[in-house]
């Protein structure tokens, strides 16, 4: 490829490979779009290479010693688990190599023009493209910002690679470590002080707020705190830094909790604090890109900014930070340049934590629909009255399905247990369309499966699930 | 936590309000349900209160400003349940504040990404699957503008597809509302060319009054049918009775008996108490009578609704129609107490005039209007003698309606108002 001075015109500039980056480029291009897309490091963003995809590998592994362990009433008897590591790293590596080829494949063959290297803007409606290979220019019509997100450092305790680690070096460590200290109970501390944990590591959490993920459902979250605590995970919660001293590849950190100094020593602390979007350094403000005072881009509906012709899609734009967000907005942003009435004007956005249990959840919890002025009936069904958890050896979680009593309407489905994040889609596809209770309980579910709990979740708001004992009502 | 308040919705139709003041100011401390801004709305003027305690960080409006259902009325710092943004800031700061070695950069953007609530959602939001809201946005239409036939209200294809044909496309945001029924409009009439004028914004009461007059007119083929009623005897007991009710506090007037004698005309008559419902193709008659009483206020026509006139005494209807009034005039009504009237009654009598031509309140299909009552000579038995005359006069919606109807349903008010016995048998 020609570097220089020569710039290069193109219809659409998409920055940023990640889910939402290499989504919307597909989609441009199926639209008839000419497309560059522009990745400094890896296809695929942090959610292939660092975030989703070998969390997940890992969690899965985890999960699976922490099941032969206790598989002995199953009648398997395991002699000896050994984990090794180095394998488990070139196993999730493997899959994440096989998914990041699958992903330039698909860009090449839809045509879609990759530039490796960093983009940075110029002046209105032109970009350089910095790389050891020199500077490239483009100038386009549209650009697409999906430059993500980056782990929040502690000022006290940065990020060394060694002893204080961020979730890109978690998710690499050689062997487990002897005591992992996580700061911030988020789904990130939650999922890896799992995975470690689960592997033998000694793992605390240690997090300000005093309710474990606040925002969920209480009920969800007291069997998720439960099962955290039979993990054998130490969360702290309710508990603040007050001094941290790191020496020779140790940290030690005292916290106070409930009023009472605790002294904690750790060879590992990941910090898990949240992530800030990656909008600072690449000329968004001289060219008068309006953030908010985090750094996140505003958008409108169709992923439009304040500049014509600039969208911005993903993590960069305030919300859950969650990759199938990014995608779906990467695909409204290709649809709205190319002049497809599409809008992002979606009801709900499921969210989701691996841990030892699932989490899923969309729509309304019980407490945010009666602050909305909703007459709410929840209905709610344990996944220990389903055969297929028992089978499973999974029988803890629950099911919880909010509605509105006036309409009948779903408006919240809240899943923790084996499974949760697939079985909330049928929540998705119901809150999304407006359906009713009388639709999820009505459908026919296969048996045995997990999804009857959804199903009977339905049918308890109005006292008549099959599973769990309800006393007739009189007429 | 940042707490942004918007614009509720208040209820069906309403999709904008005129900011008039705000009751805070920025740097105030509010509790939930302390009143913050005080907006025009429809026919009333409304105070909303904060959902939340907290603190006033914006007052982003105007008085004038108009502002659309969700639109941004006051960002306030709310109290208590944080996000776990808002601890790690104080994680930050503790961190710092407890080592002096290194200096925590407090201003970095902490943000607690993933840690943000899993799934937002909406409030109250149109009922749609996402293929219906999809086929709006591609047929240009507004879906929070066009009504669902569907259960619980759900707006399906067919609704935007009648809504396509036949309503104004929307593409984006709310339309600017025609006021006229076609193309004929007077934007861009250059007035001043023939003289002098003034020019006031077209708002508030009076622009919703336009809006609601021309959907009537045009959308209700109008019939009118006059008479008149002897109401000597009537005006005998109302003047008699006068006394007794204002010892109670209450004003009597003919008004009250009037609205009487319409309720035990619409059971009578039950097509005049009943509404087209264009959408399901159907008319839907109500069991039940609320009748809006025409009320005059210095800024504008308010119809302020008798709720269950047929379950209330004489005394308890001239109470309401005197307090509905009161409020109306002092603007202090609530939007529920303008909603829901079957049938309207109308007095321009009391100002003059021996006959009008009333409008229907859509999506009502009658309007009774009483003109100014005067003693005249009249011929009872062969004789002329002094009666005190009313004329009336009704309009009607032709396509639920027809000429006899309408003049049986006005003989037979008129039978009642000329013999208050009478009257008294058919009250219920
Ligand atoms: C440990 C962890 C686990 C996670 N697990 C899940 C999960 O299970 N489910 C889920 O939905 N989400 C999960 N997430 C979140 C998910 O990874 C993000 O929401 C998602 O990656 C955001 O996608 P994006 O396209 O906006 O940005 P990113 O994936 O961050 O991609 C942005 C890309 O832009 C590139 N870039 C940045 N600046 C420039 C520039 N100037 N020029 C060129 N390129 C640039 C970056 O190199 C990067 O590749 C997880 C995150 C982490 C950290």
């Amino acid at each position: 490829m020609v570097v220089g001075d020569f710039a290069q015109d193109v219809q659409t500039v998409i920055i940023g490979a990640g889910p939402g980056g290499y989504v919307a480029a597909i989609r441009a291009a199926q639209l008839g779009q000419e497309v560059f897309l522009i990745e400094k490091e890896l296809t695929g963003g942090v959610c292939l290479n660092w975030g989703c995809i070998p969390t997940k590998a890992m969690i899965e592994v985890s999960g699976l010693k922490a099941h032969l362990e206790k598989a002995s009433e199953m009648g398997i008897t395991v002699k000896e688990i050994r984990v090794d590591l180095a394998k488990l790293h070139s196993w999730k590596a493997g899959i994440v190599q096989r998914l990041r080829n699958g992903v330039e494949t698909l860009l090449q063959k839809n045509g879609v023009e990759l530039i490796r290297g960093e983009a940075i803007f110029s002046e209105p409606g032109k970009l350089m493209v910095e790389s050891e290979r020199g500077i490239q220019r483009v100038s386009y019509e549209n650009v697409i910002i999906a430059t993500g997100s980056r782990p929040i450092e502690l000022a006290d305790l940065p990020f060394d690679g060694a002893t204080i680690i961020d979730s890109n070096a978690a998710i690499e460590l050689k062997e487990p470590p002897e005591h992992l200290l996580v700061v911030g109970a988020g789904s990130v501390g939650i999922e890896l002080g799992t995975v470690y944990r689960n592997l033998g590591s000694e793992v605390t959490i240690i997090e300000t707020q005093e309710t474990l993920l606040p925002w969920i459902d209480p009920e969800i979250s007291r069997v998720l705190q439960r099962s955290i605590k039979k993990a054998g995970i130490d969360l702290k919660l309710g508990s603040r830094i007050t001094a941290t001293e790191s020496n020779n590849g140790r940290v030690s950190m005292t916290i106070q909790q409930n009023g009472k100094k605790q002294l904690l020593d750790a060879d590992k602390v990941l910090i898990a604090i949240g992530r800030r979007p990656n909008t600072d350094g690449m000329g968004l403000r001289e060219l008068g890109l309006q953030t908010d005072d985090r750094g996140f881009i505003q958008v409108n509906q169709k992923m439009q900014t304040n500049l014509a012709g600039v969208y911005a899609i993903g993590d960069v734009v305030a919300g859950p930070m969650l990759a199938h967000r990014a995608s779906h907005m990467g695909k409204i942003a290709a649809e709205v340049i190319s002049g497809e009435p599409a809008a992002f004007d979606n009801v709900v956005v499921p969210g989701v934590i691996f841990s030892s249990l699932e989490i899923a959840s969309v729509g309304l919890t019980e407490q945010q629909a009666t602050e909305q002025g909703y007459s709410v009936k929840a209905g709610v069904f344990p996944f220990r009255a389903l055969g297929r958890a028992m089978t499973l050896g999974e029988a803890d979680g629950v099911t919880k399905v909010i509605s509105d009593a006036d309409s009948g309407t779903v408006l919240g489905v809240h899943i923790i247990g084996s499974h949760a994040s697939d079985l909330i889609a049928e929540g998705g596809l119901a809150v999304e369309s407006g359906a009713h209770v009388d639709d999820l309980s009505l459908t026919i579910h296969a048996h045995p499966t997990l999804t009857e709990g959804i199903m009977e979740a339905a049918e308890d708001i109005e006292h008549k699930a099959i599973h769990i004992f309800n006393p007739p009502v009189k007429k | 936590m940042k707490f942004v308040f918007r614009l509720p919705d208040v209820g069906e139709g309403i999709h904008e309000a005129e900011v008039i003041n705000y009751e805070v100011a920025v740097g105030d401390a509010v509790q939930a349900d302390q009143v913050v801004i005080k907006v025009e709305t429809d026919k009333a003027v409304v105070t909303l209160p904060s959902p939340v305690t907290g603190t006033v960080l914006e007052t982003p409006l105007n008085p004038g400003d108009i502002v659309e259902v969700g639109g941004a009325l006051i960002v306030l710092e709310a109290e208590g349940d944080s996000e776990l943004t808002v601890s790690e800031n104080d994680q930050l700061a503790e961190v710092a504040a407890s080592k002096s070695k290194k200096k925590a950069d407090k201003s970095i953007p902490v943000i607690a990404g993933m840690e943000t609530p899993l799934s937002p959602i909406q409030a109250k939001r149109v009922l749609a699957t996402p293929h219906t809201r999809h086929l709006a946005r591609r047929l240009g239409i507004d879906i929070s503008t066009v009504s669902g036939t569907g259960r619980a209200g759900r707006v399906t294809d067919d609704d935007v597809h009648r809504a396509a044909e036949t309503g104004p496309a929307v593409s984006t945001g709310h339309q600017r509302s025609s006021l006229v029924g076609h193309d004929a409009t007077s934007a861009g009439f250059d007035f001043e060319k023939y003289g002098p004028t003034q020019r006031e914004p077209l708002k508030g009461i009076r622009k919703r009054i336009a809006e609601v007059m021309v959907r009537s007119y045009t959308t209700i083929p109008h019939v009118t049918h006059a008479d008149e009623a002897d109401i000597t005897d009537l005006m005998n007991v109302v003047r008699s009775q006068k006394p007794a009710a204002e010892a109670r506090g209450i004003k009597l007037t003919l008004t009250t008996f009037l609205t009487k004698a319409v309720v035990a005309a619409l059971k009578q008559f039950p097509d005049l108490n009943a509404s087209i419902d264009d959408g399901a193709g159907e008319i839907v008659f109500k069991n039940y009578f609320h009748i809006g009483i025409a009320t005059d206020t210095e800024h504008g026509l308010m119809v302020p609704v008798v709720q269950n006139a047929d379950q209330k005494s004489v005394l308890q209807i001239a109470r309401d129609i005197q307090q509905l009034a009161e409020k109306a005039r002092n603007r202090e009504i609530d939007l529920d107490e303008l909603r829901g009237g079957t049938f309207t009654i109308t007095n321009p009598g009391v100002i003059g005039g021996i006959h009008a031509t009333p409008i229907i309140q859509h999506p009502q299909v009658a309007i009774l209007a009483t003109l100014a009552a005067r003693k005249r000579p009249v011929v009872r038995d062969d004789e002329i003698v002094i009666r005190t005359m009313m004329p009336m006069v009704i309009a009607f919606d032709h396509r639920l309606i027809d000429g006899a109807t309408g003049a049986r349903f006005m003989n037979y008010i008129i039978s009642l108002l000329q013999d208050p016995m009478k009257m008294m048998l058919d009250m219920v």
